[in-house]
């Protein structure tokens, strides 16, 4: 395997509505960021990936827009996906393994806050057939699967809250984040229900942001970063469509993508230090550190997606901030999960390690 | 025994609401439009001139500069005619659909040409924009109602 690495993230602030700037506008300032902090100009790009949807922004093509970003010029390689901006992080990571180039930009745009009600929009990721013309709300499925988990005997309405202000009182520490402060368990505990067993706080707060990643391989890496954040594995694996065909209380697809990132990379969930989780909803932590095999990691210092969800880039935020934790020398090993679909359905695991 | 016929078709009618965010750049073009003017932007780096502008050039990445108006005064530079109706259609075919090369700008604005038969339209024909009145007027490009042949102009 070609030894490739994250040597530099950015992000813009997650908001909940960003009314002024076009996407473009959002992402610009990032890419500078995220270029600028290992001093590369754009023609040293070999390849640009990027995540976004178009349910999102309401429109055909929407991310042709971010594009202007980019400076797209040919000859460019570029590639999208109409998802998490994790999976971008994927396919720029597998090109990168082909050997085609050297250093590769990823990018996650998504604009939570445009859907006037995500209640029309959510239901259509669903089974067509079966599932979408009941139009369930956007919080239903995440509730049975609360609602499960607790009877599974996982997590508590307790446990979710303490989850909850955990993370929030870690997302005082970050500058990105949408939602934060010292939170009591007794005043979540006395809100009221979105989706019972979920309150609003166990929902990850929707909104708009841009994350980028700047990857490298071998001596580019090296060159460009003191401690690059070397990708020492990543896999995904999907459950089936149907949400009832499912145990919703164990993630089969992300067991098996750890147990393959773990067969790549030579080190275990277990063995790291700090996991940063796609946690759409407070219940889905305990039901991911248990499918992940995680042993005493810190789960989501940065706050997590319970303290901003900017739509498609949230996964790629869970991979910048792993490897942040490497780059600035806090962890020498660390995870990022990241998850698409409704109730963990689609799952990626991404193993980083500090040592060259 | 035989089994019922298969189902073949099943109505799941979806409807999304959506707020489009202009930008800071696209807001000056579509606010100009709102007053009778088109309002451009050119690069400081590479001397492209936007129409409608952005916020900063899709080349150079600069922020473009201060805006300015053009007249609106251009020419045909391509141009189809519709000639078959489809659902939410508002003009009764045949009409022409045209890419406007309006003096000043570096890139095309695409319109409506009309008070023109199609079959005299033509690439390089001399257009001017046929503003909507006032009470019609909007940050949209509905306050230009469409390009015409600029009279005397030779077609
Ligand atoms: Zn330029």
């Amino acid at each position: 395997m070609r030894d490739t690495a994250v040597v530099s993230y950015a992000q813009s602030p997650c908001l909940a509505a960003n009314r002024r700037d076009d996407m473009a506008d959002i992402l610009l300032p990032v890419i500078r960021a995220a270029v600028d902090a290992v001093g590369i100009e754009r023609d040293e790009i070999d390849f640009y990936a990027s995540g976004s949807h178009d349910f999102f922004e309401g429109r055909t093509f929407a991310y042709i827009e971010s594009l202007d970003a980019v400076g797209a010029w040919p000859p460019i390689s570029e590639s999208h996906v109409e998802m998490d901006a994790a999976w971008a992080f994927a396919e720029a990571w597998s090109w990168l393994q082909l050997g085609q180039g050297d250093i590769a930009l990823v990018y996650g745009i998504g604009r939570g806050s445009l859907p006037q009600d995500l209640d029309q929009v959510m239901p259509a990721q669903l089974d067509p057939y079966f599932l979408a013309p009941l139009r369930p709300h956007r919080d239903a499925v995440a509730g049975l699967q609360a609602c499960a988990a607790i009877d599974a005997g996982l997590t508590s309405e307790q446990h979710m809250a303490e989850i909850v202000s955990r993370c929030l009182a870690s997302a005082t520490e970050n500058p990105y984040a949408q939602t934060s402060g010292q939170v009591s368990v007794h005043d979540l505990l006395a809100a009221p229900y979105v989706s019972s067993p979920l309150r609003k706080h166990d929902v990850s707060p929707p909104g708009d942001a841009a994350a980028v990643v700047v990857l490298a391989a071998g001596d580019a890496a090296r060159r460009l970063t003191a401690r690059p954040a070397w990708v020492r594995a990543v896999d995904h694996r999907m459950d089936t469509h149907y949400p009832g065909m499912r145990d919703l209380t164990s993630s089969g697809s992300t067991r098996i993508a750890a147990g393959r990132a773990a067969d790549l990379a030579g080190f275990a969930a277990a063995d790291v230090e700090v996991a940063e989780l796609h946690t759409e909803y407070s219940h889905q932590e305990p039901l991911l550190a248990m499918a992940l095999g995680l042993n005493g990691a810190e789960i989501n210092p940065s706050g997590g997606p319970l303290a901003g969800r900017p739509a498609t880039a949230t996964g790629l935020v869970r991979i910048g901030e792993a490897a942040r934790q490497i780059l600035d020398g806090r962890a020498g090993r660390t995870l990022a999960h990241a998850t698409n679909g409704p109730a963990l359905q689609h799952n990626l695991v991404c193993l980083l390690e500090g040592a060259a | 025994m035989s089994l019922p016929e298969p189902v073949t078709t099943m109505a799941s009618p979806f409807r999304m609401d959506y707020t489009y965010v202009a930008g800071v750049g696209r807001s000056v073009f579509l606010r100009g439009l709102a007053e009778r003017r088109l309002l451009a932007r050119r690069c400081p780096g590479c001397a492209q001139v936007y129409l409608p502008p952005p916020e900063f050039c899709s080349r150079c990445l600069s922020e473009l500069e201060a805006p300015f108006e053009l007249d609106g005064l251009g020419a045909v530079s391509t141009f189809c005619v519709v000639n078959f109706p489809f659902p939410g259609q508002t003009i009764e075919p045949p009409y022409v659909v045209a890419y406007i090369q309006v003096h000043g700008a570096g890139t095309r604005l695409m319109h409506l040409v009309r008070e023109v038969e199609p079959e005299r339209v033509r690439i390089g024909m001399a257009v001017e924009p046929v503003w909507a009145p006032d009470d019609q007027l909007t940050t949209s490009l509905k306050s230009i109602q469409h390009f015409r042949p600029v009279r005397g102009a030779d077609a």
